[in-house]
Formats: structure tokens, sequence, C-alpha cells
């Protein structure tokens, strides 16, 4: 399975990319929206995207409703990962067309139970 | 406990509410021992404490625009916040770190922290990126809401404070 | 006062029996945060005094929740959803056309800790029917009067929540209160906290329609799980439906119960005439 890591932090992007690439997930990351849509329109579909929402050049949200554009990258599943932790900032990235959201900070069992919810935690570890 | 309800009826009374109004050191530490469990390692206890800091600090803040107006503002000495942003990084910390790595994970932690705080105050707020060097001014020692901690015997203060001076007083 | 030596050596043992969880030397610190809360709750100053207490007079309850606050982390809310899964897909279709529409569902959430359990059943019952809090009441009960407590207040941390609760659940359910997540009146309203011992001779509650007892009787001798799995199907309505935790089984303990296969997990229903 291939994974997205879009965060403007790099040791966000480490974090996160240690945690999927232990699951066996093969990861690539960009550190905005702008950079992050370069990697799509390379043809490199990700199974799962993890996006922060505020980033420079383009965040988040816009990121999301980017991809919710286009019909191709549509089996693609989004989870915003992120420190914006409001009720209605995360009603708000849902109806832009994520998927499940994950508020910062988190431990590595909670982003795997995120991903069990989502259907993308890989069989063997799930055990 | 946070009082937001004091804060609803200062509100009324003058424009705009003080930290202290909003939130207390109890909050503030709860948010950031959640930040700590979860980014720098799941052991990891903030004791209550304060301590001397070095001369040579560094700070991290996100700011926070909305009804209340602020800096959320990490400081510690250059060494624990590099300390820091080692632990965040674990395996994949480099052999040395640059100065670029230290701001980027010191700041992320603030990110992080101020994210919650945010939370926690009347919205809609919006969050800055994250900026690490020396610390922004404290405006109105009176919206300022600080506490001091221990993080592996080493000090460091998280400081919630307001961007604006103080109302002039009218009778 | 810092930890003595002889105090972390009697911690480290009892969490090894108790829980085959080992904790290295050098987690001093962790276990000091972890049971100085505790010490504190019995009006004791530090922790070596609290080792000292539990030493000299030892306590069940005080042991357990030494060798919990020690090895438990957050409770996630549909890990291990499996059983969730049959609430919605089969148990409660084969209730509601068992009973008449004005008959309550009453299901019981046994050591419901700080209310993850019951919390999640009332919000998949009021997702799945259009008057959840006139037709559901879900009794959540367990030992510590804390997590009672906790549950009736229900508010959760920022890192409970992100413990596997959909957002979609999360925003609906659920609003801000300061930095931490308050459950909605009406989810409250379907569910009462309160203590019970499930080890001792049970209050008078339901009769249930059904029951999660999940993770608890790995805790105890065989005949504590005998005489613990009598009570409860002495609560539960005949045609009930009782969950318990993936590693647990009636088999090989109580032959009185049917088990059902459902999707992923199983039920067990009490036998006819048993």
């Amino acid at each position: 399975m291939r994974a997205l890591v879009i965060d403007d932090s790099r040791a966000m992007r480490r974090i996160v990319t240690s945690i999927l690439t232990d699951l066996g997930y093969e990861v690539r990351d960009a550190g905005h929206g702008g950079e992050a849509l370069e990697v799509l329109n390379e043809g490199w579909l990700p199974d799962l995207a993890t996006i922060d929402w505020n980033m420079p050049v383009m965040d988040g949200l816009q990121f999301v409703s980017a991809v919710r554009s286009n019909p191709a990258w549509r089996r693609m599943t989004m989870m915003m990962v992120t420190s914006e932790s409001e009720h209605t900032q995360i009603v708000r990235a849902l109806a832009a067309g994520a998927h499940e959201y994950m508020i910062k900070p988190f431990t590595a069992d909670a982003f795997r139970d995120k991903l069990a919810l989502l259907g993308l935690l890989p069989q063997e570890v799930a055990l | 406990m946070t009082s937001t309800d004091t804060g609803q009826r200062r509100r009324l009374s003058d424009s705009r509410p003080v930290i202290t109004d909003l939130m207390d050191e109890a909050t503030i530490l709860s948010v950031a021992e959640e930040a700590w469990i979860s980014l720098v390692g799941e052991e990891e206890v903030l004791v209550p404490l304060p301590g001397d800091l070095p001369g040579d600090v560094l700070s991290s803040w996100v700011d926070v625009v909305g009804p209340w107006t602020g800096s959320v503002v990490l400081t510690t000495g250059r060494a624990t916040a590099e300390a820091l942003s080692r632990a965040l990084l674990r395996e994949a910390a480099p052999e040395v770190l640059e100065l670029e790595d230290i701001e980027d994970a010191f700041g992320e932690i603030a990110n992080v922290v101020g994210g919650s705080v945010k939370a926690a105050l009347p919205g809609p707020s919006a969050l800055s990126l994250p900026q690490v060097g020396h610390a922004p001014l404290v405006r109105n020692p009176g919206d300022v809401c600080r506490v001091d901690v221990l993080w592996r015997g080493e000090p460091l203060t998280i400081s919630v404070q307001g961007a604006l001076p103080p109302l002039p007083v009218s009778h | 006062m810092s930890l003595t030596a002889t105090s972390f050596d009697w911690v480290r043992e009892l969490v090894r029996k108790e829980s085959a969880i080992v904790l290295q030397p050098g987690k001093e610190y962790l276990v000091e945060a972890r049971l100085l809360p505790i010490a504190r709750q019995m009006g004791l100053p530090d922790v070596t005094k609290l080792v000292e207490t539990v030493r000299t007079r030892p306590d069940p309850e005080n042991t357990r929740r030494i060798v919990e606050a020690l090895t438990t982390n957050e409770t996630s809310w549909f890990r291990d959803g499996d059983p969730f899964t049959a609430l919605t897909s089969t148990v409660l279709p084969a209730l509601l056309s068992a009973r008449g529409s004005n008959e309550r569902l009453q299901i019981w959430s046994a050591a419901s800790s700080s209310g993850q359990e019951p919390y999640t059943i009332a919000m998949l019952l009021d997702d799945a029917l259009p008057n959840a809090a006139s037709r559901v009441s879900i009794t959540a009960t367990d030992l510590s009067r804390e997590m009672v407590q906790r549950t009736r207040a229900g508010k959760f941390s920022q890192l409970e929540v992100n413990r596997g609760l959909p957002a979609p659940m999360l925003v609906r359910h659920f609003q801000r209160s300061g930095t931490e997540w308050e459950v909605s009146p009406n989810l409250r309203r379907m569910v009462t906290a309160s203590e019970c011992n499930l080890a001792a001779p049970l209050p008078r509650m339901g009769p249930f329609d059904v029951v999660y007892l999940r993770n608890v009787l790995i805790y105890f001798d065989l005949p504590t799980k005998q005489s613990i799995l009598r009570r409860v199907r002495d609560l539960m309505r005949p045609d009930g439906w009782l969950f318990l935790g993936a590693a647990e089984t009636t088999l090989g303990v109580d032959d009185s119960w049917e088990r059902v296969v459902i999707g992923r997990s199983s039920a067990y229903r009490p036998l006819k005439g048993a």
C-alpha cells in the first residue's frame, strides 16, 4: 500500500512516515498541497494521503478540494492530520471531502486505530 | 478548569478578554502533557516546577488571532531545544542536527500546543504557522498565563500571552 | 521524597506477576508519575508511602489500581469493533422484531471504565434508531468510583477521542468543552452509571437484552469466572446476547451458553433449559 504524507514540518513528516513504513507502507512526502498535487500528477497514486491543515503555498483544505475535483483520484482516502481541533474545523474538512480527521497530538496507537477504521491497516499487523 | 463564563461576563464590561479569564495554568499544563506524551515519547513527564533558564534560550511560538489575540510561546535553553528535537525525531534523527531541524521540530511542538490552546479559547480563531527565534514581547503583563516546567530536569516555560497593550482604564 | 529501590522492586514484581509486563530499571520516574495521583487520592504524601501501605495491608482493589495505572493506555472506541458491528447488523434487528414497540431495550456495559464502551453503544443506537433515547437504556457499571464519575461526566480528553472514534461520529455526538470533548446530552440521557463489583452479589438490575462483559473474566480464576457468568445470566432475558472480549469464551468455563458466530465476532446466548 502507498501513502502520501503532506506536512510542512519535516519532523512531523518523519514521525508519520515511520509509523506508516513500520506497517509496510511505501511512503512519499510533500511539504505542502502544491507539492503533493505534483506527485499525483506524476501518476503516483496513493491509497492514503495524510494532510496537515496549515501549510504555506497550498493548505490542506485546498488540497482536499483539488483532489475531490478530479474523478481520477477518487479512490484515494484522505485523512487530515492537524493541530486544528475545533468542532467547526472538523466539520469543514469532512464537508470538503476528507474521510477522517486526526488531531495532533496523537500516539502511534491512535494512528493505527484510525487506519483500522478506514480499512487501511494491513491484516498481519492488525492482530 | 477553564473559566469561560467569567470571560463572557468580563467581555460585557470591557471590550476584550484577557487570557486569565479564559484559561488557567492547569489547562496549559494538561495540554502540554498531552503534546509531550504523543510527540516526545509516551513516558515523557513534565514536572510543574520552576527552574532557571540558561542565558542562551530559544523560543518557538504560534499566533492565535480571534476574540482573544496573542501567542503561545515555548522557551527553553538551546541545548534542551536540541534534545527535544532529537526525542521528537527518534530513530529518524540525523547524527548532526542542523539549526533548521531544531527550528522545525521545536516549531512543530509549539504548533501542536498552540492548536490545543486555541481550541479551548472562544472561537473562531486562526492559527499562524510556527515561528522560532526570540520570543515576542509581553505587551500586557495582565494578559499572560504561564507555566514553568522541568523536562528531563531542564527548565522550559510555556507562555500564553496577549499581543495587545492593556486597554486604557475608563471610568 | 523519591521512590526507594525497595519500593520500585516491589512494584515491578507486582506488575510482572499480575500483567506479565516487565518494567525496566530506570522507569522509576514513570512509576512515580503514574502512582502519585493514587497516593494523593488515598491521602498519602508520596509513592513510597503508598507502596508501604499496600504492602502491609494488601487490598485487591488498591493492587488493581496500581497495576492498571502502570499498564493500561487509553481505551479505544471502535478498535475491536466487531462486537459493535454485530450489535447493529444482527442483534438490534432481532430484538426490535422480538419486542413490542413500547418495550425499552436494556443494555449493560459491565466494567465500563471511563465510558467509551457505553457511549459507543449509545452513538450506534442513536444513529440506528429514530427515537433511541426513549427506546434504549444503557447501564454502565464499573468497580471504580472514579471511573463511574468520569462516565457520568461524559468528558474525554483530546488523546482519548483520538483513539478510534470516527471523525463523523465525533462531530455528530460531541461538543468542545475547554480542552476536552463532551458527549451530547442526548447520549448522556441514555446512559446510567453506577458502581458494581462483578465478583460480589450483583444489585437488582435488568433484565438485560444485551450485555457487554469484555476483558473482565481474564482477571479472575475459574471458580470466580463461573460465578460471574452465572450471576450475569440471572440478570439477562432468556433470548439475550452476551459479548465477551476477543480472548475470552464461556467454553470450558460454563456450559449453559450457546456460542453464535456473527461476522468476525461471537456472541453467547443462554441455553434453553440449562
